[in-house]
């Protein structure tokens, strides 16, 4: 009998939601692998592997053990705009953290369990830039921290801050998650792409559409 | 003074709800899911309610399908704020009998507008 190589890299189907999020199969790993970019969101119940490369931006690995659905968000707040609620992070920049959190955990808990039983896991938040006056990381690490706290969900696990951009590997099913502190030579690319982002989402902020019945 | 009942499990969401409304000058009082919006309802008297969709204990569409059998919120102006995009799940709100869907991160002053269009 001959083996079915193609057969056996079909990637499972995506959650409802998800279908655009761009997957591969990683022929190193033997996984389906969902690769996020700033501003985006992967949830998914089956065997999967989820990639992303921080620099500022900040990840949160989010499942719930008992279901094994799992999943994670790449944030990076938008610049200072008006409308100050949390103390420190202003209005916009909360509300699109608050977004950003919000989609995951929903997510998530759609296939059963509650806030108690999530296992979350933090990553990102570098000073990738030393010419930075801001230290955008700091900002986004303080709003993750400050936004689990006030939902009264535990932090498991984190790695965060420092100079180096990230590369991250996390496995919904398992819960385990691959850091690779990346050199020099990688920064301009992550800079480059989070730079750009922030400039889409000044150009365009991002807010949902309103639908009166 | 217009008085909404802002309904959200989340807490940072909540906040930043009822600063968006106070800043208006709206009298607004929190709950944290369906059924305690539900007890807030019967106990007191709303110009509009402002729910979240997906809450433990009794989620938002759940919460409009009671707030319509109620006398005093028949014709209640119901917002739904939610992440959720999914057209079932709007149609579901519809159905129940939601005013509207506003889906986050929402921008302030189209909230607000939005609320001042709906109470009339």
């Amino acid at each position: 009998m001959s083996l079915d190589i193609s057969r056996s890299h079909t990637l499972p189907a995506a959650l409802p939601g998800f279908q655009s999020i761009k997957r591969y199969w990683d022929n190193a790993m033997a996984i389906s692998t969902a690769k996020l970019m700033p501003g985006e969101v992967y949830v998914t119940k089956q065997d999967e592997m989820i990639m992303t490369v921080l620099g500022s931006c900040v990840s949160a690995c989010v499942r719930n053990p008992r279901t094994q659905v799992g999943g994670m968000n790449h944030f990076l707040l938008p610049q200072k705009g008006a409308h100050a609620v949390v103390p420190s992070i202003e209005g916009a920049a909360a509300r699109y953290g608050n977004w950003a959190m919000e989609v995951l955990i929903n997510e998530v808990l759609k296939f059963g369990g509650c806030k108690d039983d999530l296992e979350v896991k933090l990553f990102g938040g570098g000073k990738v830039l030393d010419s930075m006056t801001m230290d955008i990381g700091l900002r986004n690490i303080e709003f993750v921290f400050g936004f689990l706290e006030m939902e009264g969900i535990r932090v498991q696990a984190h790695d965060v801050g420092d100079r180096y951009p990230r590369k991250l590997l996390y496995f919904p099913n398992t819960g385990k998650v691959r850091v690779c502190k990346l050199q020099n030579t990688n920064q301009a690319t992550v800079v480059r792409r989070e730079a750009a982002y922030l400039q889409d989402i000044k150009n365009k902020p991002l807010e949902g559409e309103i639908d009166l019945f | 003074m217009t008085k909404i009942l802002a309904v959200d499990d989340s807490a940072s969401m909540r906040q930043m709800v009822v600063f968006t409304l106070q800043s208006a000058g709206y009298e607004v009082v929190e709950a944290s899911d369906g059924l305690l919006a539900l007890d807030a309802a019967k106990s007191g008297h709303f110009d509009l309610v402002l729910t979240d969709v997906n809450m433990p204990n009794m989620d938002g569409i759940a919460l409009v399908r009671e707030l319509r059998q109620l006398e005093a919120y028949k014709y209640t102006p119901i917002l739904m704020l939610t992440t959720e995009t999914a057209g079932d799940r709007k149609m579901a709100g519809r159905s129940a009998g939601a005013t509207g869907w506003v889906v986050k991160p929402f921008n302030p002053d189209k909230l607000l507008a939005t609320i001042k269009k709906v109470i009339g």
